[in-house]
């Protein structure tokens, strides 16, 4: 247990001083949630400012995280292939799984400022503080929407090991999932088929009960949401290790890992 | 013919790593996504009936993934195939090259734009027939042929800048808060109303809104006049940026640093 521990340390580490070498993911962090938070901010001009914290602000928080996780963490893969490291953590005594985990840790740990740096302008924005109904339950939406998209976030990482193009799908994933999971509207007022995809999607509840964190809401209503979103979590960690075996099997097969 | 014939081959080397599912999701299918996402989210903030004046806006914008991205990473991906050298060192002038590069283009963001338009119409039950088609036909293609110049200047610091994602973005950012494809530019403090005027877009989809939303649909010229020369601006000023630029490059010996 120990030497997991170390290993997602180290890794963290390590990918967090990558990540903030890289000129694209210092955008993503530092420029795309103040220009998310501008032109978010002009949209809700006009509203209440309960709605405009919770798609506004909020949205810009989710997008700027998802973001990180879009151009980061899924790319990884396609940055070790491209360095020629890909093999060696692939077969590493430590564990693929552990390895890539450590990573998306990193860029998770590192995203959250992407949350501060969204409260931060949106109150210079609107000249009003931003105050959160209630902390206990919004710290909690919070841990579970991080664990959210750590999970997201490794399943799309084993899929995309299989394509030389994960350039062209990271940023195909970008919007559609910012627009199916609700992060600056609600997904009520979509048509009932993407509704039901939406609520599908465990980032659709990740989104909801960090909204409600923010609202006076139900506990009832609250935990009823969390249990949806933490039985979807369930079920796609069992995805994502089936396909994890899946895809191993194909690539020690095959021999794809590098040249497919 | 030789220009037609080069610029067709930089445009098909540009896409040939996709096959056409991939080509048709990236071009089309992703670019109406966006224009459906920013369409119900500007919908949803505004709360008002007038949808078809942000389905113009973000159907202008969508323009951007070609005349922004494709083009401002020409010379990046020159530089990637190795090929940067032979160019800027080759008899042909680097203006024919620009253009070379956005012939294509021009006429892929008029019809993604066009293509944007009608799906967004149709999405939103918006009823075509009464629409001024002459007239918008007029106002897309001045916004696209002045958002392809503004992507061929920005191209120009691809020669000296290996940070072309990052400037590509932050303009993305910028055309998306300011060209009032969302939200009206009226509503953005002084500075950056005037800031709006100065890119691509802004009035071409300030022109096309006036239309649809006014009950006269007469063309208004003077803002299609001032996008055809905002446009024309960029071009001059790409034609003139690159001489001095490739001086530049070739001075700080920096043509072929990743």
């Amino acid at each position: 247990m120990m030497d997991i521990i170390r290993i997602l340390s180290t890794t963290a580490k390590l990918q967090i001083k990558q990540s903030l070498a890289r000129p694209m993911f210092q955008f993503c962090l530092l420029v795309n949630p103040i220009a998310n938070m501008i032109f978010l901010y002009e949209l809700y001009f006009n509203r209440d400012f309960q709605d405009f914290i919770s798609y506004g602000v909020l949205g810009s928080c989710l997008m700027g995280i998802w973001s990180c996780i879009c151009f980061s963490s899924i790319g990884d893969i396609n940055r070790e292939r491209h360095s020629g490291t890909l093999p060696f953590i692939y077969v590493a005594p430590g564990g693929f799984g552990i390895i890539i985990m450590g990573k998306i840790l990193g860029n998770m740990i590192l995203s959250i400022v992407t949350f501060a740096i969204s409260f931060v302008t949106a109150t210079i924005l609107s000249g009003k503080m931003i105050v959160i109904e209630n902390i206990a339950m919004f710290a909690l939406s919070f841990v579970m929407m991080i664990l959210c998209f750590v999970v997201v976030s490794i399943c799309f990482s084993y899929i995309l090991m299989l394509s030389r193009k994960t350039e062209l799908y990271m940023n195909l994933l970008e919007i559609p999932m910012i627009f199916i999971c609700g992060f600056t509207f609600p997904i009520e007022i979509l048509p009932s088929l993407l509704k039901v995809i939406s609520n599908c999607i465990p980032i659709t509840w990740a989104v909801k009960i960090l909204r409600m964190g923010v609202v006076e809401t139900n506990l009832q209503e609250y935990l009823f949401h969390v249990v949806i979103l933490l039985t979807q979590l369930f079920i796609l960690v069992g995805i994502t290790l089936v396909l994890y075996q899946r895809i191993n099997k194909e690539i020690r097969i095959k021999g794809t890992l590098e040249v497919r | 013919m030789q220009f037609v014939k080069m610029a067709w081959l930089d445009f098909k080397g540009n896409r040939s790593v996709y096959n056409f599912e991939e080509l048709v999701t990236l071009e089309i299918l992703y670019p109406f996504v966006t224009l459906i996402f920013y369409c119900i989210t500007a919908g949803y903030a505004h709360q008002n009936s007038n949808i078809i004046t942000w389905v113009v806006g973000n159907a202008f914008l969508l323009c951007t993934n070609i005349c922004i991205f494709h083009l401002g990473l020409g010379f990046i991906g020159e530089r990637y195939t190795g090929r940067i050298c032979s160019i800027i060192t080759g008899n042909l002038s680097k203006i024919i090259i620009i253009l070379q590069k956005g012939f294509f283009s021009i006429f892929l963001s008029i019809f993604t734009t066009f293509f944007g338009f009608f799906m967004g119409c149709m999405v939103f039950g918006i009823d075509m027939k009464p629409l001024p088609w002459g007239s918008i036909v007029i106002t897309f293609s001045a916004g696209m042929f002045s958002a392809v110049g503004f992507g061929l200047f920005i191209s120009v610091f691809g020669l000296i800048s290996d940070q072309m994602y990052m400037i590509l973005n932050l303009t993305q950012c910028l055309l998306l808060i300011l060209s009032g494809a969302n939200f009206p530019v009226s509503q953005l403090p002084y500075i950056f109303q005037k800031l709006s005027y100065v890119l691509p877009l802004t009035r071409g989809i300030s022109a096309t809104q006036t239309m649809l939303t006014q009950a006269s649909a007469k063309l208004p010229v003077q803002l299609v006049l001032g996008e055809l020369l905002v446009g024309g601006i960029y071009f001059v000023l790409a034609a003139l940026f690159i001489k001095r630029i490739e001086r530049s490059a070739i001075k700080r010996g920096g043509i072929e640093l990743f």
